[in-house]
Parts: structure tokens; C-alpha cells; sequence
């Protein structure tokens, strides 16, 4: 009788989970390419695949300073791991590297 | 093929195929609905801020997924609802039980109750952000007052129009106020609270669109709202589509079954829900 709504659930639950899962594994390979890994609060500089709109600049916000904008590039400092975790996690994140800061 | 099987076949048959032709009776009309959509844009002759087309609008849309911006709201819209939802209810249940149960309460609360009801949710939007500011805390008191009043007042006419001669019967065999409320009154009331909760269910969905487009900054509701702003009616479009399609999901998904499964169960007919 209730198949229907178990089911509907059981489905929201995989596409959630399987979401969930990609994230981290993009989350994995974009922070991979860091030397030395993130243990502390640092600079970086964050490549989206398209130009950022206020939703993201106010989603980074949340995570660091957000300093300034060029093209498809955010620039941020005092990112702690964790916080660079979480936005790696996001699939529009293309790729994250070190800034000096300067 | 087992024996259950060959009997059962036939029956289904007829029944998927019904099934089958509504769907695709369904789906037939949003084709044909898209194709005059699309051919009326160039006869119309307007920009796509006035009047994008479909191919427009799909645009939009994949731009909002590639972007990250549509799951985001859509899993916020539909956090803020099922936490109004849950909470309205449970509120309208339980004041709806108290209210049906016992003179005093009822004598106590029913005005004021009466009172509330007149007061939209659309005026207290503005008060819920003077006090909780803009975010989850507003809307879902919002959507709370939204499904609170439908499932009180379906309820309490559940509990009500419970058999009077059940709660005796129950009562006379020594049962307890908690027993007839378990074994009598809620049972007898089920139908009510599912109805109200159904019609509850659709106004805070009504609800969240508008909480969200006053008093929040993600959310379906927010991008129709900023999609306008921003003279991006697309995405607007992207919005009020996404908002019926989740509403339909909703319905066929949970509300339908759940309300065919109560009426099956007290033994009311099933063709309504079934036509429904």
C-alpha cells in the first residue's frame, strides 16, 4: 500500500548518498594536487568553471575571506582545511591551488 | 510462469494500460503545450526577458544545475518545507485532539484559534522577520501557521464525529482516557487528519514560495523572485516549473498514497482517491 512513498524515499536516499559520495571523491582528486597537503589557515585560489555569481561569492564568503574576483578565478585567504574541504566538495569547483597572498 | 501470475495477468493488463494512456495522454499535452509555446515566440516578437521560449527556459536550467545554484535551493526549499510540514502538523494534530477532547480546552482556545485563522500567514511574514530576521527560523514559522489550522480543524472534526457508541464500548470495558484516544478517537479521526494534512501540504507549499521570496536569500521561491529582479525571467520560469513539478512529485509520490491507503483502510471507498 505505501510501496510507492518507501520507494520515492529509498530513491531521494541513493540520488543523495551517490551525490554525496561524487563530491567527496572531487573533493579528494582537486586536493590531491596540493603540496603540502592543507593542515592550516591558508591562501588560495579557487578556479570555477564559469564566472562566479553572487550566490557563489556568498557561498565562499561563509568559508574564508573572500578577496577578489578575476574572470573565473575567486581568491580567498585564511581558508582552514576543513572549510577547503567543503568547497571542494562542490562539483562547480574546477580546480584549487596555493596563492601567495599577494 | 506460476498459476498466481496467469491469473493475475489479465487483471493487470487493462489497468496498465489505462495507466499507460493517461500518462501518455499527460505527456502528449505538455508536448503540444511546448510546441505553441515555441512557435508563438517568434509571431509574438518579443525579447526573451519578455517572453523567452522553451529552448530559452531548458537553458536556464541546465545553466542553474551546472552552476550548483538549483540543487542548493531546491534542497533548501524542500528542508524548509518538510520541517513546516512535520511541525504544522504535529502542532494541529495534537490541538486538534486536545481541543476535540476536552470543554475546557476548547472553551479556552477556540477563539483565539478562530481568531488566528482569520490572520493570513502573508501578514505575519513581516512581524516573523522584524523578530527572527531573514532565514530558516521565518519561513518555517510560516509554513508552520500554514498546515497548523487545516489539520486542527480536520481533526478536531475527526475526533468529533468519532462512533460515540466505540468510546462507551472501549469505556465501559474499563479503558483509560489515553486507551480511547489510541484505540477510538484517533483511528476514527485518521481520515480528517489525513485530509487536513493533505490540504495543508499544498498551502505551504502555496506559503514557502511566498516566505521564501520575502525573507529568504536561497530557495525556489528567491529565484523566481531574483530571477524577476535580475531580468532573468527564464530562470523565473525555471523556478515556477520546478516549484509544480516538486509539487507533483509530492502528491503522487506521498500524499495520494497515503491518503488512498487510510481510506482502504477504514473502509471508505476507493474511488475517489483512485479518480483523484
Amino acid at each position: 500500500m505505501l510501496r510507492l512513498p518507501a520507494a520515492a524515499t529509498a530513491f531521494v536516499l541513493v540520488a543523495l548518498c551517490a551525490y554525496w559520495l561524487a563530491g567527496l571523491v572531487g573533493a579528494h582528486d582537486k586536493l590531491a594536487a596540493l603540496e603540502p597537503p592543507p593542515t592550516a589557515r591558508a591562501d588560495y585560489r579557487i578556479t570555477l568553471a564559469f564566472a562566479p555569481e553572487r550566490f557563489h561569492q556568498v557561498l565562499l564568503q561563509e568559508k574564508g575571506r573572500l578577496v577578489e574576483v578575476r574572470g573565473n578565478t575567486v581568491f580567498m585567504k585564511d581558508v582552514d582545511p576543513r572549510a577547503l574541504r567543503s568547497i571542494a566538495r562542490n562539483y562547480w569547483v574546477e580546480s584549487i591551488a596555493r596563492w601567495s597572498g599577494k | 510462469m506460476t498459476p498466481q501470475a496467469t491469473l493475475s495477468l489479465p487483471l493487470l493488463r487493462p489497468r496498465l494500460r489505462r495507466r499507460m494512456g493517461v500518462t501518455a495522454r499527460g505527456i502528449a499535452g505538455v508536448l503540444l503545450l511546448l510546441a505553441v509555446w515555441q512557435i508563438s515566440v517568434p509571431l509574438v516578437g518579443l525579447g526573451p526577458y519578455f517572453y523567452p521560449a522553451p529552448s530559452d527556459v531548458w537553458l536556464a536550467f541546465v545553466d542553474l544545475v551546472r552552476k550548483g545554484i538549483l540543487p542548493v535551493y531546491l534542497a533548501d526549499s524542500v528542508m524548509r518545507y518538510l520541517v513546516g510540514l512535520v511541525a504544522g502538523a504535529g502542532l494541529g494534530i495534537a490541538f486538534g485532539v486536545l481541543i476535540g477532547m476536552s470543554r475546557k480546552a476548547s472553551l479556552a482556545l477556540s477563539p483565539l484559534f478562530k481568531f488566528m485563522f482569520a490572520i493570513v500567514e502573508v501578514a505575519w511574514i513581516p512581524i516573523f522577520v522584524v523578530w527572527f530576521g531573514y532565514g530558516i527560523e521565518t519561513i518555517v514559522l510560516a509554513l508552520i501557521y500554514v498546515v497548523f489550522f487545516p489539520v486542527l480543524y480536520n481533526t478536531l472534526l475527526g475526533v468529533r464525529t468519532a462512533p460515540q457508541i466505540l468510546v462507551n464500548a472501549v469505556r465501559s470495558l474499563g479503558a483509560t482516557r489515553f486507551q480511547v484516544l489510541r484505540l477510538v478517537i484517533l483511528p476514527a479521526a485518521l481520515p480528517g487528519i489525513i485530509t487536513g494534512l493533505r490540504l495543508g501540504a499544498g498551502f505551504a507549499f502555496r506559503g514557502l514560495v511566498f516566505a521564501e521570496m520575502v525573507a529568504a536569500k536561497t530557495g525556489i521561491g528567491y529565484l523566481i523572485f531574483e530571477g524577476a529582479q535580475a531580468q532573468q525571467t527564464s530562470r523565473t520560469i525555471v523556478g515556477m516549473i520546478v516549484m509544480g513539478l516538486l509539487w507533483l512529485a509530492i502528491d503522487q509520490f506521498y500524499l495520494r498514497p497515503i491518503e488512498r491507503a487510510t481510506i482502504q483502510r477504514w473502509g471508505l471507498t476507493v474511488d475517489a482517491a483512485e479518480r483523484g
